[in-house]
């Protein structure tokens, strides 16, 4: 055989190659990418969903029918921060006080959510 | 094992690097139609095929040790299903899978018998297999760490420079043995004119390697402490005194025998030509002693991860000139010396007249000045001198090294560290005042190894044996910040403009049963830290609270902490007016021990800088007071440009 022949289907082997290998990766990493998005994204659809979290009081607004609690992560919605939670009857807000560490549930359609049931807890 | 797996990985990168070297080394020496230079090619074609063979079968050797060593058994070295598992699931496994699969590449291609009687089919040919042979070298590069673009492109250059230099080598070494034969007369111009080639050639991938070599070392060394100091960087002075010595028979090839292979070709001495290439050999043999350094150098971890061990009784620097002006002056003016020195040497160097004279002067002036410059620069040094502290400056350590302090040291150092304790007085010598900034001229290594063995002279003792190795550390974190906060004594209300030296320890918090958070997660804005105590503090406290929009919206992360630590802080605060910044219900006993030593107030606010770095200190009863001044500091902050110099160390230095 011809030596430059030989070559020019060496340099396409590689080529190919490489270009198979960058394809492959790439391939797969945008199809991961894709992936976790639509894994966000159903998580995060207008379906209702339910959380239990702890946190502190640290304020009652009555006339607002808001509590602002200081809260830890809450799984696929936000992450751990003071704010105010809206609640579903008055009587959750009176059972609580300032300073009380509570266990508390928020149910709703995010970012449409409010606080259903709470409960002080000791540590 | 291990023996093996290093051969394994030295037979591997030899023949790697030969493969190159050996098709480079065809391509310069270009082709020709004498009969010895026909036979000197078949012959290193020949043995580029037997290496690629050798790099193939060592290749899969080096993989299977791999493979035992990941899993940690000596059995999964034959177990192809662990083998295949390191393949497709570690990043080492693809790397290995590429460069495996262009070294086959490159064997078949060699394999092959082709006609390169054509001129374009011969350039075709050899310049394939310098193609293959850099491709399947430069997958090395992508294994090195830290994997940063930089790193890699640097490694990458690095082990084709090498390449090109050592791999060449052996088959010049070949040629001019052939070419020195009486039969071989007739290639003799064509190895003269190779060798040149070669020698220009080499020395540009010389230039290559040792700038990249240089900046690699930087990576994966970083100190003069992690060269000499520890496995790795000691590894890689061998290699750089192999190195050495090879540039040295290189610069005789080149200047001397090099030389002597002037004029016809067909002429020149045998003789000349036979030493050359014993000379050559040696560079080779001197090339694969530094490939088995490099296949170990693989396999130890970089200088950057381990402990360095100083191994001299004394170190150089600058900070023992601090505050005496006569030892200043003569380090000043050896130095000036020693550099008129050096600059003789390079001047013997380049010119060519006068070499003798010169150099001896240059080397007379370099040690003059050395000897002048260096002895006053020169500090006590430990084996533990550049030690990493393996425990954080956090407030959690300081406070347990106050705790540690309070038991074992207070007697001769004193409460607060001024060296006027009751069991100092009769003492060799007065125990030391720990609030002087000893951290500028004693590493934190040195304090550990006062702590651990003690100063026997003076009459300190080591506490080696009574605390443990993250105790003191602890007492050593807690001593930066004594010392700091002697120094914090000076700081005010008022923003020093870019001065930040006074590092805010880290600490852990909790507001109530949330997660824990950390100070550092608020690098970027600035936080105003509050020790306060009530009912004292209420005044101010409701202050700060009815102004929290404000600072807000200035961008402020307010942090309460209770001077006593009450973990019903924020019930007791209560809810007029409303605080809704964090208020630390847990983690505030070691905040307050470290940042009561900076300010002994009952109540003290800190500004903290988007850096990390405490600029004013505000010290009161907790009474109420103006606002404004505060906002005003915190606006400052705000406007001042942040430098791109890196935020403060982790560790105490
Ligand atoms: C028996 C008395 C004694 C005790 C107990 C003692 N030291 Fe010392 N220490 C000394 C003396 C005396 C010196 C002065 C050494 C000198 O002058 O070189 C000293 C020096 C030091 C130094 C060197 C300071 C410098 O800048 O040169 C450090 C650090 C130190 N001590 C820390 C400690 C710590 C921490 C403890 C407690 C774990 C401790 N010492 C307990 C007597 C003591």
């Amino acid at each position: 055989m011809q030596a430059w022949k030989a070559v020019v289907l060496f340099n396409l082997a590689l080529v190919v190659g490489a270009g198979w290998g960058y394809a492959f990766w790439g391939v797969r990493a945008a199809r991961l990418e894709r992936e976790l998005a639509a894994a966000r994204a159903t998580a995060l659809s207008g379906v209702e969903r339910e959380w239990t979290v702890e946190g502190v009081v640290r304020a009652i607004f009555p006339e607002l029918n808001v509590l602002v609690i200081t809260h830890g992560e809450i799984n696929e919605f936000m992450p751990a921060m003071t704010m105010g939670f809206r609640v579903a009857s008055p009587k959750i807000q009176e059972a609580v006080s300032v300073g009380d560490a509570v266990r508390f549930t928020v149910r709703g359609v995010p970012p449409n959510v409010a606080v259903i049931a709470i409960q002080k807890i000791t540590r | 094992m291990l023996a093996l797996g290093l051969v394994a990985r030295w037979v591997h990168l030899a023949t790697s690097i030969f493969l190159v070297g050996g098709s480079v080394m065809i391509v310069m020496a270009g082709q020709s139609d004498r009969p010895t230079a026909r036979r000197w090619e078949q012959r290193t074609l020949a043995a580029t095929r037997a290496l690629a063979v050798v790099a193939l079968a060592s290749g899969l050797v080096v993989l299977s040790l791999q493979t035992a060593l990941f899993e940690g058994r000596v059995a999964a070295a034959l177990d192809l299903a662990a083998i295949a598992r390191v393949v497709v699931e570690t990043q080492a496994g693809h790397v290995w899978l590429v460069r495996f699969g262009l070294l086959v590449l490159l064997a078949a291609f060699l394999l092959l018998r082709l006609s390169v009687d054509r001129r374009v089919d011969w350039r075709a040919a050899r310049g394939e297999g310098v193609l293959l042979g850099a491709a399947a070298l430069l997958p090395i590069a992508a294994a090195v760490e830290p994997g940063t673009a930089r790193a890699i492109a640097l490694d990458a250059l690095h082990v084709v420079a090498a390449g090109v230099w050592v791999g060449g080598l052996v088959p010049l070494a070949l040629l001019l043995r052939a070419a020195a034969t009486s039969e071989g007369s007739d290639a003799r111009p064509y190895a003269v004119l190779a060798a040149r080639r070669f020698s220009r050639v080499a020395l540009g991938a010389f230039a290559i390697l040792a700038v990249t070599g240089a900046l690699l070392a930087t990576v994966h060394v970083g100190s003069v402490a992690g060269l000499v100091g520890t496995r790795y960087g000691r590894l890689l002075l061998a290699k750089l005194l192999f190195l050495a010595l090879a540039l040295l028979l290189a610069m005789v090839n080149r200047s001397v025998l090099l030389a002597r292979l002037g004029g016809d070709g067909a002429t020149v001495g045998r003789p000349a030509m036979r030493r050359l290439s014993g000379f050559v050999v040696a560079e080779a043999c001197l090339a694969l002693a530094i490939l088995g350094v490099v296949a170990a150098l693989g396999v130890t971890p970089p200088a950057r991860h381990d402990a360095p061990v100083w191994p001299f009784a004394i170190r150089l620097s600058t900070t023992a000139l601090e505050g005496a002006s006569a030892a200043a002056t003569r380090a000043l003016i050896g130095s000036q010396i020693a550099v008129l020195g050096l600059a003789g040497l390079v001047a013997a160097a380049t010119l060519r007249s006068r070499m003798l004279p010169l150099g001896a002067l240059g080397l007379v002036a370099l040690g003059a000045g050395a000897g002048l410059a260096l002895p006053p620069l020169a500090i006590d040094a430990y084996p533990t001198t550049y030690l990493r502290p393996s425990v954080p400056y956090q407030a959690a350590s300081v406070a347990s090294g106050a705790a540690l302090y309070r038991e074992s040291c207070v007697a001769c150092h004193g409460a607060r560290g001024a060296g006027d304790g009751p069991a100092g007085l009769n003492l060799p010598r007065p125990p030391a005042d720990l609030r002087a900034p000893h951290t500028a001229q004693h590493t934190a290594g040195d304090l550990y190894w006062w702590l651990t063995n003690g100063i026997p002279a003076a009459g300190m003792p080591g506490f080696g044996a009574r605390l443990s190795e993250d105790q003191r550390w602890d007492l050593i974190n807690f001593l930066r910040a004594l010392s700091a906060g002697d120094a914090a004594r000076g700081m005010g209300t008022a923003v020093e403009p870019d001065r930040r030296w006074l590092v805010a320890p880290d600490f852990a918090f909790a507001v109530g049963p949330t997660p824990p958070r950390s100070l550092k997660e608020y690098r970027g804005r600035v936080v105003l830290l509050v020790l306060y105590q009530l009912p004292e503090s209420r005044p101010r406290m409701s202050q700060i609270a009815g102004r929290e929009g404000t600072l807000a919206m200035l961008g402020v992360e307010v942090i309460a902490v209770p001077t006593d630590a009450d973990r019903d802080a924020i019930r007791r605060l209560g809810d007029d007016p409303r605080v809704l910044f964090p208020v630390v219900t847990d983690g505030a006993e070691a905040i307050v021990a470290t940042y009561r030593l900076f300010a002994a107030a009952p109540h003290a606010e800190f500004l903290i800088d988007r850096q990390g770095y405490v600029r004013t200190i505000a010290r009161s009863r907790g009474q109420a007071a103006e606002m404004e001044p505060l906002l005003a500091q915190i606006q400052e902050l705000n406007q001042e440009r942040v430098p791109v110099e890196p935020p403060p160390e982790e560790h105490v230095h």
